[in-house]
């Protein structure tokens, strides 16, 4: 897996671990499926750790653990499935404040999606990484300068650009 | 989807003989395969009699897609004419050799020797 | 109109550059063909039948002479001399290269165009009503609205990947000539008993292989509400929407599936957990859009022009002309026309170069430098002085754009069909020349009045089919193409969807089934009944039963003939 933010490629802290044996047994911060979060939190409260969970989760389920967890990992099955990008607009209204990872086959022309959803950085599959390597998701994120919607960032909208110039004037 | 809407699927009966058709990636054009490469002339395209032949030019079909040359190719079954030509059995492909029905003056039915 | 300020300039030229990019990155590899796709799409490039197809963007139908002029260019250096208007008020080229497709998007940028989010799975070109701006009944100009939804919909971060595509309409009509109901969101601007202005929002309406007619989602959104609304709807939509199957991906099945009431619930729950000023338009930035539209510099003129009327009087052409093709103006002294694309046996839609310059000459010089194009494949002049028909009608006559028939049984829409349409499962166009050749008669055309045929060539419906009063639906059957023939669609506020009258029928049927279902009307028709009303009034049964009769006929005589 390759890790990209706006700054590059970098390292991934976080061990996956898919059972509750693996995650309880691992130094570190650990990642785990939204199903044994709360498993892990009782089992090893205090430690760091991040949820993945599916683009198509209800809001509802991952609310309980934005308080806690330092990493919260949408996963997109494809990446034509925006769903994640809603979850995270959805996830950031609720305070969350830590690092919000978007995982999955995307193409490095979303990254400047992502961003604009508030993502903070993004997990790929070895084989994405090979044909779109980091660089490429350098170039796609200074290809827009501006966006047209406020409340998505990063900085202000185009139409909150001209407001302030017009004021400023 | 374009897999969804290809015509030769649907044509009942023998898929032989059959051409290979795909679009150029770079330029869009509706091309044949040949022994040697791909042709924007229908009349060239090269005709598969055999399950061998046909199994071959669809390898070749795809290695070319996946070389970043063409797009979509697939086996197109047609019937031969008394010259020897192909005429894919599915109108729709019919009208990939020709061009628009509304524009004889435009696509390959401009620019190449009928297929008769 | 609208004119770009140095943001709008800078986003169109970036999106050039970052499509060339794309194509690069093709072409090397790095991006395979299913995840370039999407991003083609969404700078309107198909890949048809013989060739790429390019749709650009004319966002709300609103054009000038200097655009129009260019694209006459581009029609003649990388295309084949001729464009195509389409049933959402876009231009498609059907031939360009994919090497040329940057070029061409750089030329359209040097005019303030664009072919962004024309196709994909993303929210496409907003339209609206050709006679914005024109009409009367009109509460407000929908184009500042369909103008902030243009900006506010391009490239949206969170909604460029959605289930389906996603179509909004906007009217500021009574009369309703955008569809609204059958749009994935349709838009009306309507005054509330305070006077305050805002808009009725209709949601999950659409054709395509399940047509529905939208659902009133909220009778009255304050107008400074708009963008916020809209993010609460479409959130619901990406989040919710099915993924499972395309045929079911579109809003109108979550609305469907969902249930109208908890689907409003849904959008409500979502609105009220948005923070609106945060989301929503500034005031001063509506009013700036809003401020491109005002009205042009009218002369005050008398409602009657008598150089028309004597004009009229002496030459029958230009007086069917007017009275067919003219549209009553807001302004006295003035009125808009629509140049119907609809020469019989020529493609509905189609414009050669040619024609579109001296098309651009006529609007700069007649019509303060501005047309429309309408989602029935014509194009509207809006604004010109009643003593200038004459002249107007002389010029449009010489380049072959003066055809009496605006709204006639030979003012057809269809879909460009199997003749370049990769999607396609039978020819349209054609069949749509042989109705126009067979109903060709001026007088014959002008007794049967207003009988709008709409023609799909499959069933995703891009001719509109299911709101034709008769619509024309070409389909494969048995190795063949076969028409379905439907009659009572309707796209108007009375929005209906056509009911089929019997089997399939084979393409050489189709003008002879048209004459017997229009015989069928003459025959009911009370009074000064238009083809629609007789249908609303009477059902769909007396022309199943001359569609049926009609049917027999044929197979008695094609049995004798055997």
């Amino acid at each position: 897996m390759t890790l990209i933010t706006e700054q590059g490629a970098i390292e991934d802290r976080f061990f996956r671990a898919d059972t509750i044996e693996a995650a309880l047994s691992a130094n570190g911060p650990v990642l785990v499926p939204l199903a044994l979060a709360a498993d892990f939190v009782e089992a090893k409260p205090g430690t760091e750790f991040g949820v993945s969970v599916p683009g198509s989760t209800p809001i509802d389920e991952v609310a309980p653990h934005l308080g806690r967890a330092s990493l919260i990992s949408v996963e997109f099955p494809a990446f034509s499935d925006g769903r994640g990008l809603s979850l995270a607009k959805k996830i950031l209204r609720q305070g969350f404040s830590g690092t919000l990872r978007a995982s999955g086959p995307l193409i490095a022309d979303q990254f400047l999606d992502a961003i604009g959803c508030g993502f903070t950085e993004v997990e790929l599959p070895e084989t994405m990484a090979n044909r779109q390597p980091f660089q490429q998701w350098m170039a796609a994120k200074e290809t827009m300068t501006d966006h047209y919607q406020s409340g998505y960032g990063p900085g202000p909208s185009i139409l909150q650009k001209r407001l302030a110039a017009r004021k400023g004037a | 989807m374009a897999k969804d809407h290809r015509a030769g699927s649907k044509v009942r009966g023998d898929k032989l003989p059959a051409i290979l058709m795909a679009n150029l990636l770079l330029e869009g054009d509706t091309v044949f395969l040949t022994d040697s490469g791909w042709t924007l002339d229908p009349s060239a395209a090269k005709i598969a009699h055999d399950a061998e032949t046909a199994a071959a030019m669809e390898a070749e079909g795809k290695a070319a897609a996946a070389a970043n040359v063409v797009v979509d190719p697939y086996l197109v079954p047609v019937d031969l004419t008394e010259g020897g030509h192909a005429i894919a059995r599915h109108f729709r492909d019919a009208m990939r050799q020709k061009g628009p029905s509304i524009h004889p003056d435009m696509g390959k039915q401009a620019e190449f020797p009928p297929l008769d | 109109m609208y004119r770009y300020d140095e943001f709008d300039e800078r986003f169109v030229r970036e999106r050039v550059a970052q499509f060339r990019g794309q194509v690069e990155r093709r072409l090397d590899g790095s991006l395979t063909e299913d995840e370039f796709k999407p991003l083609r799409l969404k700078n309107g490039l198909y890949l048809q039948l013989h060739a790429y197809m390019l749709r650009i963007a004319v966002p709300y139908g609103t054009l000038n002479s200097r655009q129009l002029r260019q694209l006459a260019h581009i029609a003649e250096t990388y295309d084949k001399g001729y464009g195509h208007f389409t049933t959402r008020q876009n231009l498609q080229f059907n031939w360009p290269k994919l090497k040329d497709v940057p070029d061409i998007l750089d030329l359209l940028a040097d005019v303030e165009m664009h072919c962004i989010q024309t196709s994909g799975n993303c929210i496409r070109n907003v339209t609206s009503d050709q006679f914005a701006g024109v009409a009367r009944d009109e509460v407000e100009d929908p184009r500042p609205t369909a103008e902030l939804l243009r900006q506010w919909s391009s490239l949206h971060p969170e909604f460029v990947w959605l289930p389906r595509k996603f179509k909004i309409a906007v009217t500021g009509a009574e009369h309703d000539r955008a569809a609204i109901k059958v749009h994935d969101i349709g838009l009306k601007l309507k005054t509330d008993d305070t006077g305050e202005v805002g808009y009725e929002v209709i949601v999950g309406g659409g054709l395509g292989r399940t047509p529905m007619i939208g659902k009133v989602i909220r009778e009255f959104l304050p107008k400074d509400e708009l963008l916020a609304y809209l993010e609460a709807v479409m959130r619901v939509y990406n989040s919710e929407g099915r993924r499972d199957n395309k045929y079911k991906a579109r809003v109108k099945i979550l609305v469907h599936e969902t249930g109208e009431d908890e689907f409003r619930a849904r959008v409500e729950e979502e609105y009220s957990k948005l923070d609106g000023p945060t989301i929503n338009a500034p005031e001063e930035e509506v009013e700036r859009i809003a401020a491109y539209f005002a009205s042009p510099a009218y002369e005050t003129l008398p409602e009657v022009s008598e150089a028309l009327d004597d004009a009229r009087a002496r030459d029958g052409a230009l007086d069917r002309f007017v009275e067919q093709n003219g549209f009553t103006h807001k302004q006295p002294g003035y009125i808009a026309l629509t140049i119907a694309l609809k020469e019989i046996g020529a493609v509905p839609g189609d414009m050669s170069a040619d024609q579109m310059r001296a098309f651009a000459d006529i609007a700069e010089r007649y019509s303060f430098d501005e047309f429309r194009v309408t989602h029935s494949q014509n194009l509207v002049l809006p604004h010109v002085k009643k003593d200038d028909v004459p002249a107007v009608f002389a010029a449009l006559k010489a380049v072959g754009l003066a055809s009496a028939n605006a709204g006639l049984i030979t003012d057809i829409i269809a879909c460009p069909g199997l003749d370049y349409c990769a999607l396609a499962t039978a020819k349209s166009i054609p069949i749509a020349q042989d109705i126009a050749k067979t109903f060709a008669d001026e007088a014959r055309q002008k007794a049967i009045g207003p009988l709008p045929i709409k023609i799909s060539g499959c069933i995703n419906a891009c001719g509109h089919h299911h709101v034709g009063a008769i619509g024309i639906l070409g389909l494969e059957k048995g190795g063949r193409e076969n028409y379905q023939i439907t009659v009572g669609g309707d796209a108007s506020e009375h929005a209906a969807l056509g009911e089929r009258l019997g089997p399939g029928i084979d393409a050489e049927d189709v003008p002879a089934a048209i004459e017997a279902i229009v015989a069928t009307y003459l025959g009911e028709k009370r009074g000064e009944e238009t083809f629609i009303e007789t249908v609303r009034r009477t059902g769909p049964e007396p022309f199943k039963a001359g569609f049926t009769a009609f049917i027999e006929a044929r197979a008695a005589a094609s049995e004798a003939a055997e």
